[in-house]
């Protein structure tokens, strides 16, 4: 091969964009008419909520750097605005596209499932009427603040992401001519559910209404000297990327509390308008929030489709939901031996949400009790609500072992939540850590040192996904229990070190970002090319959320080009190309979306037949490699190899979830005409743990990836 | 099993690490927390330890003492090297520090700090006893200066302090202010300069073909823990001129590893030109290593192979040869010391230690004359005081300064000898190694090792020593008179010379 130059920008995808690919592929899920009713809401509402935090962040960030006047190229050649421009324009697509499947696609679906979701005031019955009038007097008066703009009182701010109705009043006394209108407001309260039932109908047909057309009906009751002109609700997204300057920050605590409360009064990046909105409205509301036209979206029905997450939660309709899915029992753990017994029998790979969370909480809850164990140490990035963890860690820290915690501040839009349990285990007398300045924490690794007869030992666990027992049931998320001293070591040093002390003078097998862990996957990559140059047999098979650091996927193409076969399983955003031709030929991509949200990273490498599989909280993205305290941990032991290269083999097996990469960008799924087995991963996964639940035997051994009852691999239909 | 903590107090990082320690498995590192602060900036500069620095350590100390407990540990020692030893304002900051953290810290004299150095070193048996069968020379770097230890076969000859330790040297230069390429010009004649003297009094007739680097992060920064010539040289050329975030980021060590490994490399350089060094081994070991090892030792955890009392011997007969003194001499002297010294042990409570120090100043007894004959003695104080007996604490050291000050001019009273440190205790070990050494020199008064054999008898309160010799004994007797009335006052045992005919 001669010299190629990989880093074109006409080789790469734009971040943004494909990630406004991987929205369209959740909608994707939401228009699938074969999908159970109720699961397509709740695609619809993913999508949505996805949205609203792309524009808080990503295209906040794009816009400060428009104002910043910076002009440097991402790496498929975009400047900021250029990225902005397309971006507009596609998620004006989308949005299109989310509600002409609402409006035309669930909504009449949902009418033949006997719910009826009534979009207008204007379309109540009287009866109903007098039942949402009833129901504002009752409870939504109270709590309403309506807000007027004249020339003695300024336009009011209107928080973040809130629903809101505008209206234009008039004086009910004006006797001259020329009678002006002024700008009122009132926020829909968040306080009160969004979706108001109304009684059933004869049929049993059940009918909601939802909050802010109430509102609207009676919006006369709040402005009663005044005539309404006209009312309609609006929703502003700001800009909410939280930007810490560390270096200056004293106590990163209060840096972040005080950062919180100014995340509601960030620069308006987006204006959602109902389409029928009146101009003189809208035109108070762009002058009042400074926006172009280009981020108003006139929106075909209600603003803020995340509601319909609630509407998920309805009671009733069960047979329009995917049938809820019990994680099952861990076969290693079904006994009474305790949890450190049966990890000093031999690691144990957990995968969730197949398999439940419990070891994991088990595994801090019996180190509080055990009289043995001298020390916990855990990072802890996003917590639950309830956390079981934090409890049983404050209980530890009470029965005298010594317990430190890093409670990573800066997950995003989850500060304030870990600020709460950050002063709840200090209280407790655990040893808090808040980070490294300038990283993030984004490893998962729990520690426990006990002290055995013959000397200390560490158990250790290490995973893909944060500590957090809700998210565990919908996230599938790998895990990995072990006592190897090896790694026993390189833990004790993973805490030292985000306790502020010095990185250790080398790791046995830890493989830790941001200092080592670019420098070992390029190695890694470039060994397999090295193999594939020598007319070896040469693989890599890759799962995470992203790819989008450029280095990584140079050193993917110079792989593919030298002819290593790389497969790769990227839920999320994916700035590779597939086929370019001499380059990335050997390259495909599969992006899986499903019921669970696929959250794992595995990592493996053929080598020659010295097969290495890696795990670990990174992806192939800058910012994991760079910016945050990473660990990506080999497997060692040849079963949990084995267990751990099935999940790759099964999802590069998925014909039904996944969606194939194309030369031009797009995503298509696999055309199942003449595919004589159809497999869903996820749903196969279910089912091999519920198996391998009811007859604890090596999951390995029981199948060589033949799915022998082929039940929940046909179709849905 | 046991855990210890061993907390080291150096010029440019604080470590605690926690060892355990069981008669199977050995010592094993279980943790190493390292905090990485510069105390020897402040001392090297302003010749004390400032507040901020105090403050900073006593948070890092109460963090080490939260975490030693978190393992139960069942000891610890905290130790603290040449910073703290050369600080004006050690009193007050030690102090604190106890104040602070209710810890008490051990400042190590050079010498000890080196042996517990090199301790650390012979604890790793199997490759040091390899090692070491070839010239092997120790190099341990700290932030104030470096030692340098040769071997000869497998025995400590000789150890020799330089004050060219990394920190100090880095700021010397910082304060010049001059580019990498002048950088390095300017620190090689500095270092070579002084290696020039330590070639000639100790390289001449030796042949060091390993060197030993202890005490600094080379090992952390090339990835391994043995070089050979030529790597190390590549080595070198390779990051010498390299900017500190360049050559952090290609080491991938912390920059601020890379300020200070910039002199020692410049150091072993130097080294490498003064002696026709093969291989280099940098077995990452630190003082915690050697305090480990310490107290496994001492509290008889371990079986230990090699005998570092051998060491210390073997380091005094090169340093008495090197000043000239009668081997042939020593060798009676030693013998005879020896054979008292044991008959008189039991009533006199004299431990180990004692006929290790006694042993040393027998051989050290002549060393004055080469300085001058008539006030030998006093020279001999000076030039031992002045000696580097690694394994020797700074009171051992004093003590033998006495006892052979003492063998050619009368003991003088407690309050007019040696320094602020010599303790009651001391002064009466001085008192009676030195009756012993008196006696034994006036046996040998000819230098001519007249008699052949001797034997101690102990009978009551009188030690009869035998020689056995036909030569004319009269000046050993007329000499030993004198000095048996001293022997006399100090243990209430009068010495009796006899000799007897061997024809």
């Amino acid at each position: 091969m001669g010299e190629m130059d990989l880093k074109k920008a006409e080789y790469y995808t734009n971040r943004e964009l494909s990630w406004l690919g991987f929205n369209n592929r959740i909608l994707g899920e939401a228009r699938d008419a074969s999908l159970p009713l109720f699961e397509r809401l709740k695609f619809l509402s993913i999508t949505a909520s996805n949205l609203d935090e792309f524009f808080m962040i990503r295209v906040a960030s794009l816009k400060d750097m428009v104002h910043a006047g910076y002009t440097k190229k991402d790496i498929s050649g975009m400047t900021a605005s250029e990225q902005l421009k397309k971006i507009l324009k596609e998620t004006h697509e989308l949005v299109d596209l989310q509600y002409s499947t609402y409006n035309r696609s669930l909504i009449p679906a949902l009418k033949k499932r006997g719910l009826k979701i009534i979009s207008e005031h204007e379309s109540l019955s009287e009866e109903q009427k007098k039942f949402v009038d009833a129901y504002f007097e009752e409870n939504v008066y109270p709590v309403l603040t309506p807000m007027a703009m004249d020339s003695s009182r300024p336009f009011p701010l209107i928080r973040n992401k809130t629903l809101n109705i505008g209206a234009l009043i008039c004086r009910k006394d004006g006797k001259e001519k020329h009678k002006t209108l002024d700008f009122a407001t009132v926020q829909v309260p968040s306080v009160l559910p969004r979706i108001v039932e109304l009684p059933e109908g004869k049929d049993g047909e059940k009918r909601v209404i939802l909050l802010e057309e109430i509102i609207e009906r009676n919006i006369g009751q709040l402005f009663l000297s005044y005539d309404v002109v006209c009312a309609h609700p609006y929703r502003v997204m700001r800009n909410a990327d939280l930007s810490i300057d560390e270096d200056e920050a004293e106590d990163l605590l209060k840096e972040i509390q005080k950062q919180l409360k100014k995340r509601q009064w960030g620069e308006v990046i987006r204006l959602e308008i109902e389409g029928k909105i009146d101009k003189r409205l809208l035109d108070i509301l762009k002058e009042e929030f400074a926006v172009k036209d280009s981020d108003v979206f006139e929106i075909g029905g209600p603003l803020d489709l995340t509601f319909l997450m609630k509407l998920y939660g309805m009671e009733g309709f069960e047979d329009c939901k995917v049938k809820k899915y019990i994680p099952q029992p861990v076969p290693a753990l079904m006994n009474d031996d305790s949890i450190f017994a049966n990890i000093r029998k031999g690691d144990i790979l957990l995968h969730h949400p197949y398999m439940t969370f419990d070891p994991v909480v088990d595994f801090v809850k019996q180190a509080a009790k055990d009289p043995n164990v001298l020390a916990i140490k855990q990072t802890l990035y996003r917590v639950s609500g309830n956390s079981p963890i934090i409890a049983a860690l404050a209980q530890a820290a009470e029965n005298g072992k010594q317990v430190s915690v890093l409670v990573e501040l800066k997950a995003r839009f989850d500060e304030e939540n870990n600020i709460i349990w950050a002063k709840k285990l200090e209280k407790a007398g655990c040893h808090v850590i808040y980070g490294l300045v300038g990283l993030k924490t984004h490893s998962k690794i729990t520690l426990v040192v006990r002290r055995e007869e013959d000397g200390i030992r560490r158990y250790v666990h290490l995973g893909t996904g944060n500590y957090n027992d809700s998210t565990a049931k919908l996230y599938t998320d790998c895990g990995l229990l072990t006592c190897a001293e090896p790694i026993g070591e390189d833990a004790t040093a993973v805490f030292n070190m985000l306790s502020g002390y010095s990185e250790p003078k080398h790791w046995n097998d830890l493989i830790v970002a941001p200092i080592w862990l670019r420098k070992r996957f390029l190695r890694l990559i470039e060994r397999e090319k090295n193999w594939a140059l020598a007319g070896k047999e040469a693989h890599i098979i890759a799962k995470m959320n992203s790819l989008c650091d450029r280095e990584i996927i140079e050193a993917l193409y110079a792989a593919s080009a030298a002819g290593v076969k790389i497969e790769l399983i990227i839920r999320g955003i994916c700035c590779l190309k597939v086929g370019i031709p001499h380059i990335s030929e050997n390259i495909s991509v599969r992006s899986i979306v499903g019921n669970f949200l696929e959250h794992a990273r595995i990592f493996y490498f053929y080598n020659d037949g010295a097969e290495e599989l890696y795990m670990g909280s990174a992806d192939w993205m800058p910012r994991n490699l760079d910016k945050r305290v990473e660990i990506v941990f080999p497997l060692k032991d040849e079963k949990i190899k084995q267990q751990a290269k099935h999940i790759l083999d099964i999802q590069l097996a998925d014909n039904l979830k996944a969606h194939i990469l194309q030369p031009d960008g797009s995503y298509e799924k696999i055309d199942k005409r003449g595919k004589k087995m159809l497999i869903c991963a996820q749903d196969y996964f279910c089912e091999e743990a519920v198996k391998n639940a009811k007859q604890p035997t090596d999951p390995v051994l029981d199948h060589v990836f033949i799915p022998a009852e082929a039940g929940i691999f046909s179709d849905r239909d | 099993m046991k855990l210890f903590a061993a907390i080291d107090i150096g010029s440019y990082e604080v470590e605690m690490k926690i060892f355990q320690i069981t008669s199977g498995k050995g010592i094993k590192e279980i943790d190493c927390v390292c905090h990485r602060m510069e105390l020897g900036k402040d001392v090297y500069r302003d010749g004390r330890i400032g507040v901020e620095m105090t403050d900073e350590l006593c948070r890092v100390l109460n963090d080490f003492v939260r975490i030693m407990k978190g393992y139960r540990v069942d000891d610890w020692r905290v130790c603290a090297t040449s910073a703290v030893r050369e600080a004006g304002n050690q009193l007050v900051f030690l102090d604190r520090v106890k104040r602070h953290t209710g810890l008490e810290v051990e400042v190590l004299s050079n010498a000890s700090q080196r042996f517990m150095d090199y301790k650390s070193i012979a604890s790793r048996e199997n490759e040091f006893n390899r090692i070491i069968q070839k010239g092997t020379a120790i190099v341990d770097v700290g932030g104030g200066s470096i030692q340098i230890s040769l071997f000869d076969k497998d025995r400590l000859v000789a150890s020799q302090n330089m004050k060219i330790g990394n920190l100090r040297l880095r700021e010397r230069m910082m304060n010049e202010g001059v580019s990498l390429k002048h950088y390095e010009t300017l620190l090689t004649e500095v270092v070579k300069n002084e290696f020039l003297s330590y070639k000639k009094l100790y390289l001449k007739d030796r042949v060091i073909s390993n060197l030993i680097v202890v005490g600094d992060h080379i090992g952390d920064a090339v990835h391994k823990n043995v070089m050979t010539r030529a790597d190390f040289l590549n080595f070198y050329d390779d990051m010498i001129y390299r900017s500190d975030e360049d050559a952090a980021g290609r080491c991938e060590v912390p920059e601020d590893v890379i300020s200070v490994l910039r002199p020692s490399l410049v150091v072993y350089r130097c080294f490498l030109e003064a002696a026709d060094v093969e291989n280099i081994w940098m077995p990452g070991l630190h003082l915690t290593d050697g305090m480990a090892y310490e107290y496994a030792q001492q509290n008889q955890l371990l079986k230990l192979v090699h005998d570092f009392d051998e060491d210390i011997l073997a380091a005094a007969r090169n340093a008495a040869k090197r000043y000239q003194c009668s081997k042939s001499h020593i060798k009676v002297c030693e013998d005879l010391a020896v054979g008292i010294f044991d008959k008189i042990k039991k009533s006199q409570g004299f431990d180990d230690r004692d006929r290790l120090l006694l042993r040393i100043a027998v051989i050290l007894h002549g060393c004055g004359k080469f300085i001058s004959l008539s006030n030998a003695g006093e020279s001999a104080y000076h030039i031992i005081m002045a000696m580097d007996i690694i394994g020797l604490s700074e009171e051992e050291k004093e003590i033998v300064a006495n006892v052979v000050k003492y063998n050619t001019v009368p003991l003088e009273g407690y309050d007019k000898i040696g320094s602020s440190r010599m303790t009651r205790e001391n002064y009466l070990t001085i008192a009676k190694l030195t009756a012993i050494l008196g006696v034994v020199n006036s046996l040998d008064r000819s230098h001519k090792q007249k008699s052949k054999e001797a034997k101690q008898i102990l009978h009551e309160n009188e030690l009869v020593i035998q020689l056995y010799s036909d030569e004319d004994l009269s000046l050993e007797k007329k000499e030993f008179a004198k000095k048996a009335e001293f022997f006399e006052e100090v243990f209430s045992i009068r010495p009796v010379l006899r000799q007897k005919k061997m024809m």
